[in-house]
């Protein structure tokens, strides 16, 4: 297994202070961490947050950010590379982290570890994602140039969203019962490809 | 011509004609008057020109030929024009179950048509090119933008600077609405089977409407 965490000079001072820190307060920061990093957000915690972690845990500022960057990339290096928990311990051994947080560090990976993997495996990036399906169909009585028509029409609502917050462009398209039938076969033929994968 | 001018021929003999529904229209009782003035050939070219501009092709070359080759005046040609455009029109309307050939003969004929202009409408109605006729008309009617294309494509991601293994497989879009507007987008698979589900339900309750309710409404 490759070394996941190396240790440079950051990574040393960081050690210095998580150690410091009083274990149970220590898995509780984990789990909390682990729970939002699935998320892409710049900070896990908020500005408040921060100053009770603070005071929590006694240390400055910048003290504070050090160790929470570097709690999360020891998280995300695990989530890359998809490690195992005892190789964790290990790893974490050896940039002298004490053995009581190296464990703490296990049993958060155990539980909560393949969730948090199985979300981020989830994440796909793409500009435009479907977010919503909606649909309506409807009976067409007549219209201008036909009269008495008996025809079921279905509308697909498409709800697309950017990556960048412009929130929600909808497509409508509009069916008739053979097209609606065709498009079914299409998709089938996608869900037959994406069987074939597994 | 407006319709304070309408009077039905012959009295009682609107009533009858079933498929104008009551008056008719002015366009046509012109045109039947000039019907009589105009020569077998000549109706049969204005003929197929009106059908092909219901086609939605235009044609006003070729109207423009016919009233230069004929020596009938502009005035009457385009009475007649108008008033066979405004009758195929509400003709082909109605669906044929419920004008039925027969009731359409007597009608043309209250309209004092004469028999063998008489047998040229029916054609054009009750004929091979009706089915034609009747996708044009629907087509025409106020809709939202169809589906023209719709292409796809499988992507498996093998890594992203998140997960060195992440083997996720999703699906890449692109639809062509009948508009001309493109929008490709990307679609998990938990939402693929979403979109699946649902348009299996619509097509399920399509079924079930047109095998029960449509029966119920009655032509």
């Amino acid at each position: 297994m490759a070394t996941i965490i190396k240790e440079t000079e950051s990574i040393k001072e960081a050690v210095i202070h998580i150690n410091t820190i009083d274990t149970n307060k220590f898995s509780r920061l984990l789990s909390r961490i682990l729970q939002k990093l699935h998320l892409r957000v710049e900070r896990s915690f908020s500005q408040e947050e921060e100053e009770k972690l603070q005071n929590a845990l006694s240390m400055e500022k910048p003290v504070l950010s050090l160790v929470l960057e570097t709690i999360s990339f020891i998280l995300e290096q695990a989530v890359y590379h998809n490690i195992k928990p005892a190789s964790l311990k290990e790893q974490l051994e050896n940039v002298k982290i004490d053995p009581e947080k190296a464990e703490a560090f296990c049993q958060a990976w155990t539980t909560s570890g393949p969730d948090v993997i199985e979300k981020i495996r989830q994440r796909i990036f793409a500009p435009k994602k479907l977010e919503h399906v909606g649909w309506q169909m409807s009976l067409e009585l007549g219209q201008s140039s036909q009269a008495k028509l008996k025809a079921p029409h279905a509308v697909l609502q498409l709800g697309i969203s950017g990556d960048d917050a412009e929130g929600q462009e909808n497509v409508f398209v509009e069916f008739s019962h053979q097209e609606l039938l065709d498009f079914y076969n299409k998709l089938e033929t996608i869900q037959a490809q994406l069987d074939s994968l597994t | 011509m407006s319709s304070a001018h309408v009077k039905p021929l012959g009295g009682a003999a609107a009533g009858n004609v079933s498929f104008l529904a009551g008056r008719i229209p002015p366009a046509i009782e012109i045109m039947s008057k000039y019907m009589k003035d105009l020569d077998k050939e000549l109706f049969r070219k204005i003929l197929k020109v009106v059908v092909t501009a219901i086609e939605g092709t235009d044609c006003c070359d070729a109207l423009g030929t016919i009233a230069e080759s004929c020596d009938v005046p502009e005035e009457k040609l385009s009475s007649v024009v108008a008033g066979m455009h405004e009758l195929l029109r509400v003709a082909l309307r109605l669906p044929p179950s419920t004008l039925k050939q027969e009731g359409f003969r007597e009608d043309l004929r209250e309209l004092r048509i004469s028999e063998e202009y008489i047998s040229d409408f029916v054609s054009v109605v009750f004929g091979s090119r009706r089915e034609a006729l009747d996708i044009v008309a629907s087509q025409q009617g106020p809709q939202l933008p169809h589906m023209d294309d719709f292409t796809w494509r499988v992507d498996v991601a093998i890594s992203t600077s998140c997960l060195g293994r992440a083997l996720q497989p999703s699906i890449l879009t692109q639809i062509q609405l009948s508009d001309g507007t493109r929008s490709h987008f990307q679609v998990s698979v938990p939402k693929f089977q979403e979109l699946r589900y649902n348009v299996a339900l619509i097509l399920k309750e399509m079924n079930d409407l047109e095998k029960r309710g449509v029966l119920k409404i009655q032509d």
